[in-house]
This record gives C-alpha cells, sequence and structure tokens, in this order.
C-alpha cells in the first residue's frame, strides 16, 4: 500500500534518546568524562557513547522508522523489529558503558562487558538496518533522499564493525596485531564514520525531503544536491579505505584523510548553498520555530567544518580537535534533532489524536499543540550556551565550560518538557482537547488503539 | 477517468498527394511530429500501412492505432505514450476510468500540511456514497492515503508532468458516513 502509517515505537525511541540526553549532559556537568581530558580516556568514551548512540543514534533510528516510509512512499517493512532493536540499543549501550566504567577503575563493572554491548548494538542495528533497507529496497530506483539514507546506513554498519573490534582488544579478547593497530589508529575514523558517515549524511538526506515540505518550497533533485551525495560519499569511502589500509599494516593513511576532510567541506558548502536557495525558494513567509532551530543548527555544521578545515582554528583546537567536535555534537546534531522534534512531536501527536476525527468534529491545528514563544527562549539559551561551551573549550576554561553547560542542560530540560506538553495537549483548548472518538495519546508510546498497522 | 488535462485535439496529415506525385513523406511526418503539442496525437492518411513508420514513432514515445479505410487507403492515429508520473491508487480502487464527474473540485496547493489532508477528509464527509471529489495538492498526501483507507475511501492520484502539483480523485466509500 501506498502512504505511510504512524511507526508504532517511534515515540519510545524519542523517549529513550532524550533521557540519554540528559543524562549524558548532567554526566558533563558533573565532571564526569571531562572533555579537557584525554579523548581515549575511559571515561570520556562512556559519555561519548552515552551521547553518540543513546542520544542521537536512538533519535535518528526512531525518526527514520517514521521518514523512510514517507521518502520512498510505501510502508515499512518488518516493523515488528522495532521494539527488539530499542531493547537491544539499551541494553547494548548500558553494558558497553558499563565496560568502558570498568577500563576507568570503577568497581563491579568488568571490561568484559564491553564485547558483550557490543554484541547487543551490533544486533539491533542490524535489525534496524534490515527494516530500513529491506523499505528501501522495495522502492528502487531511490530518490536522492533516500540514497542517502542508504549510504547512512552503510556507515552505520562499518562504524559498529570498527566499534566492535575496538571493544575486542579493549577487553583482551584479541591480540591480534591488525586489531590492536585499528585500536591504536583508527579511533578518530570510528568517530567520522559515525557521526559524519551515519548521523549527519542520514540528516542531510532527511532534510532534503522535509524541509521542502515545511517550507512550502519546490522539491526537485538540483545538481547541487546531487554534488553533495557524491563528494559525500567520496569521502567516506576513502575513510573506509583507510580504515582497511590500517587493518592491513600500510601506515599511509594521513593524505587519504586530508582528502577525505577537503571532500567533506566541498559537499559542507553545497549543501549550504542549497539550503541557502531552499529558504529564498520558499513560498510560506513566516517559517515556524523549527526551521529556524534548524537553520541554526546549519550555521553550526558550517562552520565547525570551516573550523576543521582552516589551519589556524583546527591548530588551536589541539589534537582532540575537542571544541570543532563539540560544535558539531551539540551545535549542528543535537540543534538539528531538537528542532526536529519540535516539529515531529507535535505532528505525530496531531496525527495520532485527530487523525480518526478529521473532518467530522472540530480540531486543533497542529501549532496550537506547541507555545512557540517559550520554545524560542529555549532554543536561544540551548545555541547561545552551545557557542559559550564552545569558546569555552577553545579557551581552555573549565570553569566557563562547566557554566555554559549548566544553562545547555536548562534549556534542553526546557524544550523536553515543551516536548511532554505536546505529548499531552496541555496547550490545547479544554473543548477540543478531547473529542469524542479520538484516541488519548500516551507519553511515550504510540496508543494501541484499531489503528495500529494492518 | 484518469487524472491528466483534456489533450488537444489530433492533428492531420495526408501524405498520399506527396506520395502520389512520387514524393517521400518522411520528412513532412518528422516535421508534423516535431510541430505537436504537448499530448497531442497524429493522425496520418495513408495509400498504405506505413509498418516501418510504426517503428520509428514508437522511439519517438508514439503508441499506434491503425485502421484500413475506404479505398484500401490506411488511418492511422498516433499517440503519445503517457510520460506523467505513474498513478497511485488505493488497494480496492475498482477500475477508475468508471468512476462518475467529480461533485467537488478543491483546489489545496497554497495550504500548508497537513491542511490539505482536513480539508478532504472534512468534504468527503459531506458527500454520498459514491461521489468523486477531485483534488489538488502541491505534494502527495502519504498520511492521508491510511486514513482515506480506513474509512473506506478509493483514490486514485498522480503527479502532473510538471511533478509540482498532485492530483487526485476520491470516491466515498459507504463507509465515509459511519461516525
Amino acid at each position: 500500500m501506498s502512504g505511510a502509517t504512524l511507526s508504532k515505537w517511534t515515540m519510545s525511541y524519542f523517549t529513550a534518546a532524550c533521557l540519554f540526553l540528559v543524562i549524558g549532559q548532567g554526566m558533563m556537568v558533573s565532571g564526569y568524562g571531562d572533555p579537557f581530558a584525554d579523548v581515549g580516556a575511559p571515561a570520556t568514551l562512556a559519555l561519548v557513547h552515552v551521547l553518540a548512540i543513546g542520544w542521537l543514534g536512538l533519535l535518528m533510528v526512531g525518526a527514520l522508522l517514521q521518514f523512510v516510509p514517507v521518502l520512498v512512499t510505501a510502508s515499512l517493512r518488518g516493523g515488528r523489529l522495532a521494539l527488539p532493536a530499542l531493547l537491544l540499543l539499551i541494553a547494548g549501550l548500558l553494558l558497553l558503558v558499563g565496560g568502558f566504567a570498568a577500563v576507568a577503575g570503577t568497581e563491579g563493572m568488568a571490561p568484559g562487558m564491553l564485547p558483550f554491548g557490543a554484541l547487543l548494538l551490533a544486533i539491533g542495528f542490524v535489525l534496524v538496518t534490515i527494516m530500513l533497507a529491506a523499505t528501501l529496497a522495495a522502492a528502487r530506483p531511490l530518490p536522492l533522499p533516500a540514497r542517502f539514507v542508504a549510504v547512512g546506513l552503510i556507515a552505520l554498519c562499518v562504524t559498529i564493525l570498527l566499534g566492535g573490534t575496538f571493544t575486542l582488544v579493549l577487553s583482551g579478547a584479541v591480540a591480534n596485531v591488525p586489531a590492536i593497530a585499528l585500536l591504536l589508529k583508527g579511533v578518530p575514523l570510528h568517530a567520522a564514520l559515525g557521526l559524519a558517515g551515519w548521523l549527519t549524511f542520514t540528516a542531510i538526506g532527511v532534510s532534503y525531503r522535509l524541509l521542502p515540505m515545511f517550507m512550502l518550497a519546490p522539491d526537485c533533485t538540483r545538481a547541487t544536491s546531487k554534488a553533495v551525495w557524491w563528494t559525500g560519499v567520496a569521502a567516506l569511502a576513502l575513510v573506509a579505505a583507510c580504515v582497511v589500509s590500517i587493518a592491513t599494516g600500510s601506515a599511509a593513511v594521513k593524505l587519504p584523510l586530508s582528502l577525505a576532510a577537503l571532500l567533506a567541506a566541498v559537499a559542507t558548502l553545497f549543501y549550504s548553498a542549497d539550503l541557502v536557495r531552499l529558504f529564498r525558494e520558499r513560498r510560506r513567509k513566516t517559517v515556524e520555530l523549527n526551521i529556524r532551530a534548524s537553520y541554526a543548527a546549519f550555521a553550526a555544521l558550517f562552520v565547525s567544518v570551516v573550523m576543521f578545515a582552516l589551519p589556524v582554528t583546527s591548530s588551536a583546537d589541539g589534537e582532540g580537535a575537542t571544541a570543532v567536535v563539540y560544535l558539531f555534537v551539540f551545535g549542528w546534531l543535537t540543534g538539528l534533532g531538537l528542532a526536529q522534534l519540535y516539529k515531529i512531536v507535535p505532528f505525530l501527536t496531531w496525527l495520532e489524536c485527530y487523525g480518526p476525527v478529521l473532518g467530522r468534529v472540530a480540531v486543533p491545528r497542529v501549532q496550537d499543540l506547541v507555545e512557540e514563544k517559550r520554545a524560542s527562549l529555549w532554543f536561544c539559551l540551548y545555541y547561545g550556551a552551545v557557542a559559550a561551551a564552545t569558546f569555552s573549550l577553545f579557551a581552555e576554561s573549565p570553569t566557563a565550560f562547566r557554566i555554559a553547560l549548566l544553562a545547555q542542560l536548562c534549556a534542553t530540560v526546557g524544550l523536553i518538557v515543551e516536548l511532554v506538553r505536546a505529548r499531552i495537549l496541555s496547550s490545547v483548548a479544554a473543548p477540543m482537547r478531547f473529542p469524542a472518538g479520538a484516541p488519548r495519546p500516551r507519553l511515550f508510546f504510540r496508543s494501541l488503539d484499531h489503528r495500529s498497522n494492518r | 477517468m484518469t487524472p491528466a488535462q483534456p489533450n488537444p485535439a489530433p492533428r492531420e496529415l495526408d501524405v498520399r498527394p506527396i506520395l502520389r506525385s512520387g514524393g517521400e513523406p518522411f520528412q513532412a511526418i518528422m516535421e508534423a511530429v516535431n510541430g505537436l503539442k504537448a499530448g497531442q496525437a497524429l493522425r496520418l492518411f495513408a495509400p498504405f500501412r506505413p509498418q516501418p513508420l510504426f517503428k520509428v514513432m514508437e522511439g519517438r514515445g508514439f503508441g499506434h492505432e491503425a485502421q484500413e479505410i475506404e479505398g484500401g487507403d490506411w488511418e492511422v492515429l498516433f499517440t503519445p505514450k503517457r510520460t506523467g508520473a505513474p498513478v497511485v491508487v488505493s488497494a480496492d480502487a475498482d477500475n477508475p476510468d468508471s468512476w462518475p464527474e467529480p461533485v467537488e473540485h478543491l483546489d489545496l496547493t497554497e495550504l500548508d500540511p497537513p491542511e490539505p489532508m482536513v480539508r478532504i477528509l472534512a468534504a468527503a464527509e459531506r458527500m454520498e456514497p459514491g461521489e468523486v471529489l477531485f483534488a489538488l495538492l502541491s505534494r502527495e498526501p502519504i498520511f492521508l492515503f491510511p486514513e482515506l483507507a480506513r474509512r473506506g475511501h478509493q483514490w486514485a492520484g498522480n503527479f502532473d508532468e510538471t511533478r509540482s502539483t498532485f492530483r487526485i480523485f476520491i470516491r466515498v466509500g459507504k463507509q465515509g458516513l459511519k461516525r
């Protein structure tokens, strides 16, 4: 059947993701996983994975389960795997974090938890990949946005393989030369494949479909968008080739990685040009808060890539590129995630609650579910705090960083409260809130009524 | 009934005089083809069945219907094949070509989503079972389809040639009036 139904478990993925975002930022505020410490420190690794898998990964999977069917206008295949995948990913992440904590010297944890966590994570992400790849495969030839997602899924698989190898070495289960070489030299590649290949490339693809939808801009495939795909794929292929090269003992990865960084910068320029053009060509003159907040995230993407590419800023940032990575993760990926959640959660709630009675009784508009004024203050605080935290990392000022981070955590919690308020329809005037025949949305799950799929 | 704009009347070309005077009509035919408007067909009159031309026109995206007319001459109608996007129909849509003319027309191209969905479902509620609604949208209403199916309505729709407007016919089902 054509058309997209509501994804059953997306709201549960979002709930878990938001919890991990709060936990991750809470860890940083309390000083755990200090970004001023070595990137390879076990506590830092625990923190990074709470954010990368717990927050960004679950958020992305939840969004893709709902929006890949929209990208290819076909229903989701194998949707019953969504819940087992979620449980495996959460259990795997907890084991992984426990394993890192053990390496960091925490009592009661064992490094042997690392490979088990990685195994559960791998199975979980494989289930996700099966659902999404089967949905995509049934809809060939793929439209361009879906081709971004397909590449993102491949990058996800390579990221997991590489990460799984690391856990085997760290736990002492494997001690062969290629695996050790990968652990010693492959961590930045693992991060690049995960943050840029899987999360960023996928987000770009979905944005090509959703932005025209939200702004009423022409939804056509441009040459620049194709150029983003090709340059991005070339950059990722180079990174993947370097992984193989390290495992086979070759040391010549510096040049291909510089080339990959250059290609990624070119892709970002093309993407920025597309974003500017979409904004100019929009027919909706006053854009909603989710679009304004998304463009702040696009600016963070642009700035972080430029800072990474420019020798002056990247050398000021030091070996670990902490400030740039921070801006990339919180300004770009997290900013975009929060901005899109602010649109998706009210929309899905509206469709779930009022879809069955549309046209029969008066229902609120989607925008009646949110209070943009209050949320825009939270977004301003959020981006201001991210900028301040990035500067304090550059300036190597831990105190300023902690203060900025606290503000950032407050803004995040404020935004999550806004999402919960949308979910429980608290902004909707009482007479319209629950019309007869409308299912009541549950906070963390999609209501399991007669509409829950065929 | 199919979701398409009415096509212009076929252009006619009679190559019998050219052939009678010993000329070669191919050039004239190709000029006529090049001068066709979008969606326009070509009606050709020839003293024989122009078999080789069928292949040429096939390559240019035209199907053909040939029939012998009086005096042993032939009339061939070359019709451009549909180049619009494929038509999506609901699973239970039985032969949309036989649906009655729409009683309601909605232009929803300038509305923000999900407002088009609200308008279409509201219009369908007002209509009698079996009546047809026609709507223009700025994009494919993917979240509308499951709701239409759930209410027992049938639909058939596709994008126009420029892919900027989605055209949809909806036939109101019997369950449409059920509360």
